[in-house]
């Protein structure tokens, strides 16, 4: 299968991460943040798959595994922080820890 | 796996020298369909009490696909095959616009499974099956089981609450709409006007056979990367145990509590009858 797709995956990958991005800042819900952060760790996994197709090399592969690592590490932890904050404050809104600013 | 350089000068445009004079106008339908796409999530955020205009959302969304097929449309030129990869691409894209803008938190998890799978068929049309596949099992099959989970498990309402109805307050307001979407639709404008104004020269095509992605990215992965991958295991260990530790609730056993006890306050604490 050929197909001059690496810059619709780029540009896939750019908007996917622009939204992730305007998810992440405006959603109160802290499981949708992150939810929205992995939207962004998904527009970098496509962004590197067009560019090792650009390439014509696994590399853009090899590195895309690993962004899936970091991609479930990320929501491990930050699931589990969740929980503790949820245990605490009994919502889910990320405004109730505003006492946390410095 | 065999590399084909260029191997058709038709099947991309980009490559070419008529690429220059398509160029301008590119650039120009990628800061249409980006601001299409951010007046569509401006319109379409939960904004308190007011009804979500709906209707607005999805004219401006179609209106963002039009643009966006159009020059998807352009750059893939007339490599065969194009309809697929135009179509799923839209629905990712429109898949996480829904996900960011819905206010129930289910089903914003919802419409991020339907990105991942439409990613997934893109990375397969692509030819990276195996990090596609991988893809859809550990983002659709595991962590989203995970958010679903922990939404269930923090987000109840009893029936027929104002919570149950229309979801929790906090779900219904967004936070500074217009400078959020601002912010990211100019991210997102620029780095897609870079990625269609540059000249990538000569694209190189790995032409997959059944299956030989797999080997090919598993022999990668065992020689040059490793190392990288030994250490992702590391990773994912002390993450699972520090998630452990993190979230773990303290629950105080029956030894901690009769060791913590000092010797001969037995029965100081009871009760004088």
């Amino acid at each position: 299968m050929e197909m001059a797709a690496p810059q619709v995956l780029m540009i896939v990958g750019a908007l996917l991460f622009g939204i992730g991005v305007i998810g992440f800042l405006t959603r109160r819900n802290m499981i949708v943040m992150f939810l929205s952060t992995e939207i962004m760790f998904q527009g970098v996994l496509t962004n590197l798959v067009g560019m090792g197709l650009l390439r014509g090399d696994l590399n853009g592969q090899a590195l895309g595994i690993f962004v899936l690592v970091i991609a479930a590490v990320e929501a491990g932890l930050g699931l589990a922080i969740v929980v503790m904050l949820y245990r605490r404050r009994g919502t889910l809104d990320a405004d109730g820890w505003r006492t946390m600013r410095g | 796996m065999k590399l084909v350089r260029n191997a058709d000068p038709t099947i991309c445009v980009a490559c070419r020298g008529e690429w220059k004079n398509v160029i301008e106008n590119l650039v120009y339908i990628v800061y249409a369909a980006t601001a299409l796409g951010a007046v569509a999530l401006f319109v379409g955020l939960p904004r308190g009490d007011k009804p979500q205009r709906n209707g607005l959302l999805f004219i401006c969304m179609a209106l963002a696909a039009g643009v966006s097929y159009f020059l998807f449309d352009a750059i893939l030129g007339s490599s065969d095959g194009k309809l697929p990869l135009i179509v799923l691409s839209l629905l990712s894209i429109g898949g996480a616009l829904r996900m960011v803008t819905h206010p129930q938190p289910v089903y914003s998890a919802l419409y991020f499974i339907l990105v991942i799978l439409a990613t997934t068929a893109i990375l397969v049309l692509c030819g990276a099956e195996f990090l596609g596949f991988a893809l859809a099992m550990v983002y659709a099959g595991a962590i989203l089981v995970t958010y679903v989970f922990v939404l269930m498990l923090s987000q109840q309402s009893t029936l027929h609450s104002d919570a149950f109805t229309q979801g929790f307050d906090y779900d219904r307001e967004a936070r500074e709409p217009f400078w959020a979407v601002a912010a990211g639709s100019l991210l997102a404008a620029t780095v897609g006007a870079v990625i269609v104004e540059r000249d990538w020269g000569g694209i190189e095509q790995v032409s997959v056979e059944g299956g030989e992605n797999t080997v090919a990215l598993g022999r990668i992965l065992m020689t040059q990367y490793a190392i990288s991958v030994e250490l992702a295991a590391v990773l994912l260990m002390v993450a699972m145990i520090g998630a452990i530790a993190v979230a773990r609730k303290h629950i105080p056993h029956a030894e901690d509590l009769t060791r913590r006890r000092p010797l001969g306050a037995a029965g100081r604490e009871a009760k004088p009858y």
